[in-house]
């Protein structure tokens, strides 16, 4: 625990040395802002870098770092003029980041010259790292505007499952894209509770004037599918052509049978694993999942019956 | 135990050269009073936790026999360089990183320590994305990426020897790019389904080709691919038009019916991406012309 405090402090104090150095006369509370000091503790770090340096331990071998009324005073510590380089995972989150935001079109421009100046001191070229994310539907435009001003949205609503369709208020939180696809997260008063909605199955989104206060911190945008007790799965075993599956849906992956890959798919609802099964035909054979094979039966029935050929 | 790593830090720094550990023990300050065992515990763990902060300390020998290995910290490889980076960059990128998450994780407020602390802050983002979990090898990939080392790994049953020329995020998942040795031809592999990777010891160990872009390798999902070559006429019913309407491409002559109801004119470039796609509709929408396609989709259903 003290390891990880004392890592924790390294990390600020090595990052702040730079900052002060670069720029001379930097103001207490600049730094102690910038670096998340109070007052004291920067006072601390700045004593414990007083009584360090380099061998011989005497003046002119020590650091100098002090507060000097309301100056931050760093001297004879130019080993530590330059932060450490970022690891590949933080410069990694950084940049994937950056360019996630420019890709769906809604990056202002400080983050793309950013996300320029970042990568070129960090990958080879620019074909090298590439992060997409789908192009934001309209309604995007709209939901995120009502989310930042805290204005409830009244949306027309085709739930994924059944089909069926809904009016419901919503105090939206955050617009946001996983998976492939973009969502709308929030508190919907239809269903009493935090919901997620995928944007293209909103059929409408009006803002009505109404205002709420948004959450302090609003969930992550996550859709990370957790199981819940009426959930349907389904294990499929992939034929060629089927492989799709599981690179584009959350699946299971399942150990492999005949040297096929089998999955396994979990909805909130039959239909939604029917249709799939459906949309495989003859490319996938499904191994489990009794209210799967049920829901894809009763939907080639259905289609059968709309062509005429029941 | 800051100052110790200070002094640490200060001394291989200014060293500039490989530095055996019994010189640390009795040069650097905080060292010198512990009995050997302490000693070696007190610095097997100040090493790791300057490793974990991003410090680059390498082994090196101490002198052209080789007979001693010492520690040796290059200051152009510790230091960050400087990206010159505005007040409202970092707050753009900070921000960035704040929405955008990996399986929900946010990076650490120490990465914005590197890069000159957290600026006054700009209004905050209501758009966000996930770009699902990162799987545990995807750092280790961007640095063979960018320091241009062979990676090793086994990936669907078999082992491979990769050149990494890149990394791509798509629909979720994270694929790296690049050409299996003997075959010229690129090709992507997902990260979270790789296993057992081994990254080369020799950075540079291949030269990209100019103007490779690894975000080409990644296919598309299989319904986009392929040339226009049949029009079709579909129907849809009045409770599911305004979905149909949405997903329809500009190529598309739309006709509202009377009742709602909305017929589509559109080409089709693989029939079957385009029945699996008619599937999601259930039976709110019908093929009506070509024939051809109408059958193509009743067989495909008919199937048990």
């Amino acid at each position: 625990m003290t390891r990880e405090r004392t890592a924790a402090r390294l990390s600020r104090l090595l990052g702040m040395l730079p900052w002060v150095i670069a720029h001379p006369g930097a103001e207490v509370a600049e730094v102690c802002s910038r670096f998340g000091y109070t007052r004291d503790e920067l006072a601390r770090d700045l004593a414990a870098v007083f009584v360090s340096g380099l061998p011989g331990y005497g003046p002119g071998d020590l650091m100098v770092a002090y507060i000097d009324g309301d100056e931050v005073v760093v001297d004879l510590a130019d080993y530590f003029a330059r932060p450490v380089r970022l690891t590949a995972a933080e410069g990694l989150a950084l940049l994937a980041a950056g360019m996630a935001l420019e890709s769906s079109g809604a990056a202002p421009e400080a983050l793309r010259s950013a996300v320029a100046k970042l990568a070129a001191v960090l990958v080879p070229d620019d074909g090298t790292l590439a992060v997409d994310l789908p192009p934001p539907p309209d309604l995007a435009d709209t939901l995120s505007r009502a989310a930042e001003e805290g204005e409830v949205v009244r949306l027309v609503y085709t739930s994924l499952g059944r089909g069926e369709t809904t009016v419901r208020e919503v105090a939206p939180w955050r617009v946001f894209s996983t998976l492939g696809n973009w969502y709308l997260s929030g508190y919907c008063r239809l269903a009493g509770g935090e919901r997620v909605f995928r944007l293209d199955r909103i059929r409408e989104a009006r803002p009505t004037g109404e205002r709420f206060a948004p959450p302090a911190e609003p969930p992550p945008a996550t859709v990370r599918y957790a199981p819940g007790a009426d959930d349907v799965a389904a294990v499929i075993c992939l034929g060629p052509g089927a492989e799709w599956v599981g690179e584009y849906y959350p699946v299971e992956v399942l150990p492999p049978q005949e040297g096929r890959p089998v999955v396994r798919f979990t909805a909130p609802d039959a239909a939604v694993v029917g249709r799939l099964l459906v949309r495989l035909g003859s490319r996938a054979r499904l191994l489990e999942g009794p209210e799967a094979a049920a829901a894809a039966a009763d939907l080639r029935a259905r289609l059968r019956r709309r062509y005429g050929a029941a | 135990m800051i100052e110790r790593l200070l002094n640490l830090l200060a001394f291989l720094l200014s060293a500039g050269r490989p530095v055996t550990a019994d010189e640390i023990r009795y040069t650097v300050a905080g060292y010198g009073q512990e009995g050997d065992d302490a000693f070696r515990r007190t610095f097997e763990r100040d090493k790791d936790l300057l490793r974990r902060l991003g410090v680059p300390l390498r082994l090196a020998p101490t002198d052209l026999w080789e007979v001693e290995q010492g520690y040796v910290l290059r200051g152009e490889e510790y230091a960050l360089p400087d990206p010159g980076l505005t007040d409202e960059e970092r707050a753009a990128l900070w921000l960035a990183a704040q929405v955008v998450r990996a399986g929900g994780q946010a990076p650490d407020q120490e990465v914005l320590f590197k890069l000159g602390g957290l600026p006054p802050m700009f209004g905050g983002a209501a758009l966000g994305a996930d770009l699902g979990a990162a799987p545990r090898e995807l750092a280790g990939l961007f640095e063979a990426v960018t320091e241009a080392r062979e990676v090793a790994f086994a990936y669907k049953g078999k082992s491979r020897r990769v050149q990494p020329y890149g990394l791509v995020h798509r629909r979720g998942h994270w694929y790296l790019v690049g050409p299996q040795r003997g075959d010229p031809e690129a090709r992507a592999f997902r990260v979270d389904r790789l296993s057992e990777l081994q990254v080369g010891s020799r950075p540079g160990a291949f030269t990209r080709p100019r103007g490779f872009r690894a975000a080409a390798v990644v296919p598309d999902a299989p319904w986009e691919a392929g040339e226009a070559t049949t029009e079709v006429t579909v129907r849809f019913d009045p409770e599911i038009a305004w979905w149909a309407r949405r997903q329809l491409g500009r190529e598309a002559a739309l006709t509202e019916e009377p009742g709602g109801a909305l017929v589509a004119r559109f080409p089709v470039a693989a029939v079957e991406a385009f029945v699996g796609w008619m599937v999601g509709f259930e039976d709110g929408a019908e093929v009506l012309h070509p024939p051809e396609v109408r059958r193509a989709l009743l067989d495909h259903v008919g199937l048990p």
